[in-house]
């Protein structure tokens, strides 16, 4: 609809400024506040215009905190995070469009409820596995009783240990389960004319083959987009890495950043350090979205169809 | 003559079907037992309405289908448990099905790298059926950049750069215009005497059926209505069916008594000699129904309700009574007068008689 009359206009005008000053306004006030010193915070007040101590400060993250290590890890995180999602969604979809099976309806149905059941409110038993992986097989020796044979034939009954908190791996594989990148491949394949499986089988190649040939070089674009997704969903994750990893070398930048406010009550934070941080941590996913916001955009879109 | 065309001509297979059918888990058949011979180097058209199993069975031909029950011989060798691959044929699908991703080159080339072939031996191939379909200049294209026409091509380029002993299409000319699809259709032809590849051509077009096919094998519900050649198909249909399928417009059916002396219609009026009895269909093309000038002994009243002028022809829907009519094809622009009555005569020689029940054509010898 294209509406031409002057007065709405101005007031449609008007409702975007309005809106376009909510969302920029704490920005501003980031990038102001991160370019002031710490006496200016002192002080008191709100740092309304721009300082000259952003290099400064920024220098002070990368000499005085964790951050730059933990950047790393958000690095790892976020990238293990990505190339999983991707290889695995890739995989789970072709399986559930290509190939007749029974229960493909359950199996995506299951898929589909992780994308209504994220981490975040799933966070205490997926800690509870975390601390240790191997615990369902020491329940499944309790409930089928074979714990008490072992523990009378010798002595102690099986108790598997494996924790992966604290770790990289810890810290990636409960972000990769989740359904998104499933979904967003299932439809792209559900796009592809049904008869181009059949030439291939035609033309004798075999499901791996095709795989390869044919499916992999299509989905480029879609790999593209989900990779830069499930990149920045790792990068910015929060509460999982808060709870997963207990040392401050293991922790992530966002993380990271949290833990620069002091912990004595009463002490004013280093509040134009910590929003220099902030922007240190944000450069990585905003160069992200600069050079591929084409593929973003795509990604956005296929995911809502 | 190149290579090409004489390795092709070479391979052609003839196909048996013995009882395959096919039906599935909940107990739908789609095809029940059915059985067929097609010679190699035949183009056989398989043709029938929407759902009538025709496309069900070229994938069973092709093994991406499974038979449910019955062999397929392709040159002589059993082949209804194989791999598609495996069986020495190529199809042509409905909307191409070419690699978006891939260069015209690669998608013809492709199936020869699956199988291994050396590079140089896969170029040569390729560049000469590239030449023999007029695709040399666009080999470097992506199917994306291609017309309708030159994407057809490319498809049946792909199918038979393999020289595959058999060749199915599935369609092939439903997505094209009707100037293209008459186009494709003239190359189809001159493509099929030039390689002699034994053909299977799906389509629910009868014009396509007609004017490609060595034999059309009509289907309808999964059965064999007939199967002969478009001559035989079009002049002595074999059951009611096949009358009112074929022919644009199509076979006048209607329902007659017979005494033994004559056929009469639902009102009691005589439009023929015969001496059977009984109920019967009776069948005749618009074109074989003559007008008589004046009220004659032989001839049946008609009322002209409408007429369609076809410039070449005009054709005439006439009733006999309320419930019954009949369309006759007449020189163009032919005037039924005023009154809008004609007289028609339906020569004993051109009149066609089905079993009412059954449908079945009843053969010309018992008709005298």
């Amino acid at each position: 609809m294209v509406e031409n009359a002057r007065s709405l206009n101005i007031v449609a005008g008007l409702i975007l400024i309005v809106g376009m000053v909510y969302i920029l306004g704490p920005l501003y006030l980031t990038l102001t506040t991160a370019t002031q010193s710490y006496e200016f915070v002192l002080r008191g007040g709100l740092a309304w215009y721009p300082g000259d101590q952003f290099f400064n400060n920024a220098m002070r993250i990368f000499t005085e905190t964790r951050i730059p290590i933990q950047m790393l890890n958000s690095g790892i995180v976020a990238f293990g995070d990505a190339l999983a999602t991707c290889v695995l969604s890739f995989l789970s979809a072709y399986v559930l469009v290509f190939f007749r099976i029974r229960w493909a309806g359950f199996a995506f149905a299951a898929i589909l409820a992780t994308i209504m059941l994220p981490l975040d409110i799933r966070v205490i038993t997926t800690y509870q596995v975390a601390s240790n992986v191997l615990s369902p097989i020491n329940a499944l020796f309790d409930v089928t009783g074979l714990n008490g044979l072992i523990a009378n034939a010798f002595g102690a009954p099986v108790r598997l240990e494996w924790s992966v908190l604290n770790t990289h791996l810890g810290l990636i594989a409960p972000l990769v389960a989740h359904g998104t990148g499933t979904f967003l491949f299932r439809q792209f394949f559900r796009t592809l004319p049904a008869d181009l499986v059949k030439a291939a089988r035609m033309d004798g190649a075999g499901a791996l083959r095709f795989l390869v040939d044919i499916l992999l070089p299509l989905s480029r674009s879609n790999f593209a987009a989900l990779f830069v997704l499930t990149f920045l969903g790792g990068w910015t994750q929060y509460l999982w890495p808060l709870v997963a990893s207990s040392t401050p070398n293991m922790q992530t930048a966002v993380v990271g950043l949290a833990r620069l406010l002091p912990d004595s009550d009463g002490a004013v934070p280093d509040f134009p350090m910590i929003m220099a941080g902030a922007i240190v941590v944000s450069s990585v996913p905003l160069l992200m979205i600069a050079l591929l916001q084409r593929y973003l955009v795509r990604g956005l879109v296929l995911s809502e169809k | 003559m190149n290579a090409i065309d004489t390795a092709i001509r070479a391979a052609a297979s003839s196909i048996t079907l013995a009882g395959i059918s096919k039906s599935y888990d909940e107990g739908a058949v789609v095809i029940p037992p059915l059985d067929a011979e097609l010679r190699a180097g035949e183009f056989t058209v398989v043709l029938g309405p929407s759902g009538c199993g025709k496309s069900t069975l070229l994938q069973m031909i092709a093994g991406l289908e499974r038979v449910s029950a019955g062999r397929i011989l392709i040159g002589g060798r059993e082949v209804q448990d194989l791999e598609p691959k495996h069986r020495g044929i190529a199809m042509v699908f409905q909307n191409y099905a070419l690699y978006p991703h891939m260069s015209v080159f690669d998608n013809m080339a492709y199936s020869l790298k699956v199988a291994g072939m050396a590079k140089a031996e896969r170029i040569e191939r390729v560049n000469a059926v590239a030449a023999m379909l007029g695709l040399a200049g666009l080999l470097e294209r992506k199917p994306g950049q291609l017309s309708g026409g030159q994407r057809q091509r490319v498809a049946i380029g792909r199918a038979i750069v393999r020289e595959p002993g058999v060749l199915l299409f599935d369609e092939p000319l439903s997505n094209l215009d009707a100037q293209l699809r008459h186009d494709m259709r003239i190359e189809l032809a001159e493509l099929h005497r030039r390689i002699g590849a034994t053909t299977v051509f799906v389509t629910h077009d009868q014009v396509e059926a007609m004017t490609l096919a060595d034999r059309i094998l009509i289907l309808n519900k999964g059965r064999i209505e007939q199967f002969a050649t478009p001559r035989e198909i079009y002049h002595s249909p074999a059951s009611v069916f096949v009358a009112g399928f074929i022919g644009a417009p199509p076979m006048n059916l209607l329902p007659v008594k017979g005494d033994g002396a004559v056929l009469r219609l639902a009102d009691g009026r005589a439009v023929a000699e015969c001496r059977l009895s009984g109920a019967f269909q009776l069948g005749i093309r618009p074109e074989d129904v003559l007008l008589a000038d004046a009220p004659a002994a032989d001839a049946v009243r008609a009322t002209v309700r409408y007429r369609e002028d076809l410039g070449s022809h005009s054709v005439l829907s006439a009733g006999l009574d309320a419930d019954t009519g009949l369309r006759i094809a007449t020189p163009f622009g032919f005037d039924p007068g005023s009154a809008g009555e004609v007289f028609l005569r339906l020569p004993s020689d051109k009149l066609h008689l089905f079993d009412a029940e059954t449908g079945r054509a009843i053969p010309k010898r018992l008709q005298q």
